[in-house]
């Protein structure tokens, strides 16, 4: 896989907790362009607290089009509260240090013929929505955006002010947020799509709403954000040659095959990096995906799966099976 | 050995332009999550065929805003239809009763006025009906016809392959001369 090779051009900590950092091409020049609501994955190696090398993906806030440099913003999430460590390493990077990352990858655009856009992110899923608000701007189209936040933790607030003309509602709870949210979901015109991005629970409480509003879920678009609470999903079983073994709630598929004794590939085991991915043969009886890095005609074929998020679907007969080609 | 050639149109990639519902007569469910429902009956030659899918429609949407509009022709609802697009919001479902030439018509209305597929539904009555637009003259021709079949253009009178692929923002099969290659 291709990889871009960057250095730490800016770093800007002015927000608690939240880090800004600016990449720019290791040896000049402009960077590829890339569809608002992409991210990046970047190579996070191993070290002090982090017993292997990581892959973690983060959504690019900056200008999407021929830009000089990437910009990402990360949340510190401390290794002794269960994070992985990529967080942490990102926090400890200095100006003029080496990065490596894979060219960004969209998984989140804004919809094209929508003729109206309701933005709801909750934290740091701000990310994403930013790079909307930027185009939005740039080509003059409808956006409306509310953003919880916590008070005075607020990421891109003058950003989003000057995107948005002011015209962005901020709160501070769930509850002011779900009650403008549902008077706002009943009032807008045929042809708005809705996008949110934030902790899964909140955006199923988006997605809720959306749904005892009305809203066709062709028009709710989501991004997760890794693995941090992915649902555990149904057991189901895997055959990988003549083995056949189950995989429990809560367990990867990636996990199961490693106590297997099966030697995967794998990095970010939240479905980003692409280093998990496995063929799967016909007695497969359905996917779910849910991984950012398969294109959507990958997923549609149902012929592969990434191991670290993906599980089975059952059949019409209520087994879940998956067929691993090894 | 030989390869048995008989077809002189070119394979389509894949049929999924043209509904099911233009095949044989299919009576799609309402949609429950919906708040609003605009259920447009085409009513046409046949208001017996209409009038039974539009009660059942209306029965199972029981307690939610439903406005019925019947309309004489296609036209008339696809006028019907556009004006209540102007001031319809998220959440809205439209359903169409009526031959499957009319609510391809009406779903092209709904398309170009912004509906999602998830937001519309249809009753199809009579599948006999397709409208065909020529590549050569733009002509519209209504035959009852069935896919693959050749018909005259009613503007050019060339023979026009039926060809099994219907525009999402016209709701017309495309059409053109059969053999053309050859001519
Ligand atoms: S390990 Fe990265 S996608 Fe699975």
């Amino acid at each position: 896989m291709s990889r871009l090779s960057l250095v730490v051009a800016g770093i800007d900590d002015t927000v608690p907790d939240v880090r800004r950092l600016v990449l720019a091409p290791a040896d000049g020049g402009e960077l590829p362009s890339y569809t608002p609501g992409s991210h990046l994955v970047l190579d996070v190696p191993s070290g002090p607290g982090r017993e292997r090398a990581l892959a973690n993906a983060y959504s690019l806030v900056g200008e999407s089009l021929h830009p000089s440099s990437y910009e990402i913003a990360v949340l510190r999430c401390d290794p002794r509260g269960g994070a992985a460590g990529g967080s942490a390493w990102v926090h400890a990077l200095r100006t003029g240090d080496p990065v490596t990352a894979t060219t960004p990858r969209s998984s989140f655009a804004p919809v094209q013929p929508a003729t109206r856009h309701l933005l709801v992110a909750a934290g740091i899923g701000i990310t994403p929505l930013v790079s909307h608000l930027r185009f939005h701007a740039r080509w003059g189209r409808e956006a409306e955006l509310l953003y919880l936040h916590r008070e005075g933790r607020g990421a891109f607030i003058t950003e989003i002010d000057d995107l948005t003309d002011g015209s962005a509602s901020c709160f501070h709870d769930r509850v002011s947020l779900l009650a403008r949210l549902r008077e706002r979901l009943l009032d807008q015109p045929i042809g708005t799509h809705l996008y949110t991005c934030g902790p899964t629970g909140f955006m199923d409480l988006v997605v809720a709403e959306a749904q005892a509003a009305g809203w066709p879920s062709s028009r709710v678009h989501l991004e997760h954000f890794g693995l941090d609470d992915l649902d555990p999903g149904e057991p189901f079983d895997v055959t990988v040659g003549e083995q056949c073994f189950e995989i429990a709630s809560g367990v990867s598929l990636l996990e199961a095959m490693e106590k297997q004794g099966y030697a995967v590939p794998n990095l970010c085991r939240q479905g980003v990096c692409g280093e998990c991915r496995l063929e799967l043969g016909p007695a497969t009886t359905g996917v779910w995906h849910r991984d950012l890095y398969l294109s959507d005609d990958d997923k549609a074929a149902g012929d592969c799966a990434m191991a670290c998020v993906s599980r089975a679907l059952p059949a019409a007969d209520g087994r879940a099976h998956l067929e691993v080609l090894l | 050995m030989t390869s048995p050639v008989t077809a002189s149109a070119p394979h389509p990639p894949h049929y999924t332009s043209v509904p099911d519902w233009t095949r044989e007569p299919v009576v799609q469910p309402a949609d429950p999550l919906g708040r609003v429902h605009t259920v447009i009956e085409v009513v046409g030659e046949d208001p017996a065929a209409t009038a039974p899918v539009v009660a059942g429609w209306v029965a199972g949407l029981d307690g939610r805003d439903v406005r019925h509009r019947a309309c004489p022709d296609t036209a008339a609802a696809v006028a019907a239809l556009e004006a209540d697009l102007v001031t319809a919001k998220v959440g809205h479902r439209v359903l169409v009763a009526g031959s499957a030439d009319a609510c391809l018509a009406v779903r092209a209305a709904g398309v170009r006025g912004g509906l999602a597929d998830d937001e519309m539904a249809f009753g199809v009555v009579s599948v006999e009906t397709r409208t065909v637009w020529c590549v050569h003259c733009s002509a519209a021709t209504v035959a009852k016809l069935a896919l693959d079949d050749v018909v005259a253009c009613s503007g050019c009178e060339r023979g026009l392959l039926v060809y099994p692929h219907v525009s999402r923002r016209t709701g017309r099969h495309l059409g053109f001369m059969v053999d053309a290659e050859e001519a």
